[in-house]
């Protein structure tokens, strides 16, 4: 996993039952579980491409799951009038 | 050939959300061999409302005429500012009410949980209550599991990278695995194209390219292989922007505006009627259109404003808004702001190609009244063909195209071997981006293709600052060879970023083409700021020339397929 990036989903290492439910849904091929194996947590590998469905949390069986968004998208700043463009001229 | 793993069969669809499955389901009632390609794992989840969905836009002929195909066909005209497909259009309207009823007998419960009646309600202009607000959660599930009975045989985690096309007839597809690096060569006497739209294409107020109001992992890729294999595009000019919580790129627009909130701008107006005397019930378009002037007029910010409404709407709102996104009361609770009694700011979102903020004119591959492409044995539905609506409408084409192609299947002879000598050149260069050492990634594509397309074919275009994007993408795909790939997934997103890359220039490339203003900010030339009825009430149509993307124009009085090779070779005929 990349530290430099903000990790959109927290998994309780505590209740989550390592069973490939999330791996299994997650649209964006985000979260790697290895499979047939009860000992290994899942992995966000690519935690920068995340949409924020959060299916993966509606299909946790233990609740082990939560997203968390980032600063930049809970307090955002964003002048808005940059985002519409420049008049070549 | 050794390299490959092959399959025969009789379809072979590219995408298993709502299109792709509904596509599905009449070709495996015909009894043919339906192969699906998804990038996604699990079927009843995967594609833009894998999620959930909260409306669905219907006719319903339960007796009153505004509730008929007639009625609804009558006003697209005027809901698609002319620039529409009428026989695709009137064909996916008359064909509402059966798929719906088809649908329902899948098991999806559109009826209101307290009433036990359909709860329908009025959006986005259209001239009746033709939206069902209802709790979708499930939607897609029982779609998938319909598909899933039929005994499709679906590869998950696997994109299609090439089609193969010869004598402008499709014969099949070479796509690989992104999990295992497995490779496959299909052939396919008919091929669906049902990859949705095209996101991650311009910036948005999060700097975040995967926070998109639409599904992010659509990457144009049926848009992009259907235009390398000859088929015609139109509407490629025609953008689309959502309104959003500021900082969440999210659904639930319709949700907001058809249960009655308000937009208002610094000074507390209700600004909406000064664009459109419907205000809030106006198109997409129209409501894009309105919160970029003001911004550009110095208003912002502007607000969402739900403080009027009843406890009983604001409970339906607050319940629908997480159906359509489930983290939306997460974010709203992170933010600390309650929507029900606070004003929320709001964004434009970020840009994307799809149908442009109405309804029934999308912006993708051209189709005729059986779905079927300018490539015989080609199909496209969904939010990737020119006739959009929503998931109603990538239900119904999507049904469409899946009838539409038993008889172009069943009328096939034996196909073409695959040729070892076309399709070995496809996987060699591709898995030769795992092999690069350089250091341009597909996120620096992207990145660049982003800010171009902002900058200069976003909301505010002119001739200057089209051929300048133009430019910046035509030395973007010299480099494309370049890109580097880390793993299998990256390989993925290689694909996606080229395909993105290669939808921008054809909006470049068509936007050149329209020298005119049509539908506001949706196709906004600063250089030629009113539309132009007498000139420009035409489709631009786009596809593969010897150099690069060609365009020519068709006046609207036509349906697109009038202009496809093989109708031409029938009519002369």
């Amino acid at each position: 996993m990349k530290t430099d990036v903000h990790n959109p989903i927290v998994i309780n290492p505590d209740t989550c039952v390592k069973c490939n439910l999330c791996d299994w849904i997650c649209p964006g091929d985000l979260i790697y579980k290895e499979e047939d194996n009860r000992e290994t947590l899942p992995v966000i590998k690519y935690p920068d491409e995340c949409w924020y469905c959060g299916l993966c949390q509606t299909i946790c069986p233990t609740q082990a799951i939560t997203v968390v968004f980032p600063d930049n998208m809970v307090h955002n700043k964003t002048d808005v009038a940059t985002l519409l463009g420049k008049v070549a001229d | 050939m050794n390299q490959f793993n092959h399959l025969d069969t009789d379809v072979l669809i590219v995408g298993g959300g709502v299109a792709g499955s509904m596509a599905a389901i009449p070709a495996l009632e015909a009894g043919l061999k339906v192969v699906i390609c998804e990038k996604g794992k699990v079927l009843d989840h995967c594609g833009s409302i894998g999620c959930g969905v909260d409306h669905y836009l219907t006719v319903m002929d339960t007796g009153p005429e505004w509730d008929t195909p007639e009625f609804l066909i009558k006003h697209v005209p005027e809901l698609t500012d002319h620039i529409v497909d009428m026989a695709v259009a009137s064909k996916v309207i008359h064909e509402m009410p059966r798929v719906f009823r088809k649908i329902e007998a899948l098991g999806v419960d559109f009826k209101d949980r307290k009433t036990g009646d359909y709860y329908r309600l009025r959006s986005f202009g259209l001239p009746g209550t033709y939206h069902i607000n209802f709790d979708g959660t499930d939607f897609k599930k029982h779609i998938g599991e319909r598909v899933r009975k039929g005994k499709a045989t679906v590869l998950m985690r696997t994109m299609v990278v090439q089609l193969l096309e010869r004598d402008n007839r499709i014969y099949g597809a070479v796509a690989f695995n992104f999990r295992t690096g497995e490779w496959f060569t299909i052939r396919a006497k008919a091929v669906v194209l049902a990859a949705g739209d095209v996101n991650r294409l311009s910036k948005n107020a999060s700097g975040m390219a995967f926070d998109s109001w639409h599904f992010p992992y659509n990457t144009g890729d049926a848009q992009a292989m259907g235009y390398r294999a000859g088929a015609v595009l139109a509407n490629m000019e025609s953008v689309e922007a959502t309104l959003t919580p500021k900082g969440f790129s999210t659904q639930g627009l319709n949700a907001l505006v058809s249960l009655g909130a308000y937009f208002v701008n610094k000074s507390g107006e209700r600004f909406m009627f000064r664009y459109d005397k419907k205000g809030e019930n106006a198109r997409r378009a129209v409501l894009a259109d309105a919160v970029i002037n003001e911004y550009l007029l110095g208003n912002g910010p502007v607000y969402l404003d739900c403080r009027h409404l009843s406890q009983e709407m604001l409970d339906r709102m607050e319940y629908t808004l997480q159906v359509d996104r489930y983290t939306l009361p997460a974010f709203y609770k992170q933010k600390g702001v309650n929507f029900r009694e606070e004003l929320v700011e709001i964004s434009v979102s970020e840009l994307s190609i799809r149908r442009s903020g109405v309804y029934f004119r999308g912006s993708g591959l051209a189709v005729d009244t059986h779905g079927e492409t300018s490539v015989t044995g080609l199909y496209a539905a969904g939010d990737c063909a020119t006739v959009s609506g929503g998931i109603a409408g990538a239900a119904v084409l999507g049904h469409i195209a899946g009838e539409g192609l038993v008889h172009r299947v069943r009328s096939t002879g034996s196909l073409p071997d695959i040729d070892a000598r076309a399709v070995e050149p496809v996987r060699a260069q591709s898995m030769a981006h795992l092999q690069r050492d350089g250091d341009f990634s597909w996120r620096e594509l992207e990145d660049a293709t982003r800010e171009t397309v902002t900058d200069y074919v976003g909301v505010r275009r002119n001739d200057k600052g089209l051929r300048l994007a133009l430019q910046t993408l035509h030395a973007l795909a010299k480099r494309e060879p370049e890109l580097k790939a880390d793993d299998l997934h990256g390989l993925m997103r290689v694909h996606e970023a080229r395909n993105i890359r290669l939808n921008a220039e054809l909006m470049a490339t068509a936007s050149l083409a329209r020298t005119e203003t049509r539908t506001g900010s949706a196709h906004w030339r600063i250089d030629h700021p009113q539309p132009d009825e007498q000139h420009r009430r035409k489709f631009v149509l786009v596809s593969r020339g010897a150099d690069g993307p060609q365009v020519e124009t068709l006046t609207t009085d036509h349906a697109i397929a009038d202009a496809f090779a093989r109708n031409k070779t029938a009519a002369a005929a």
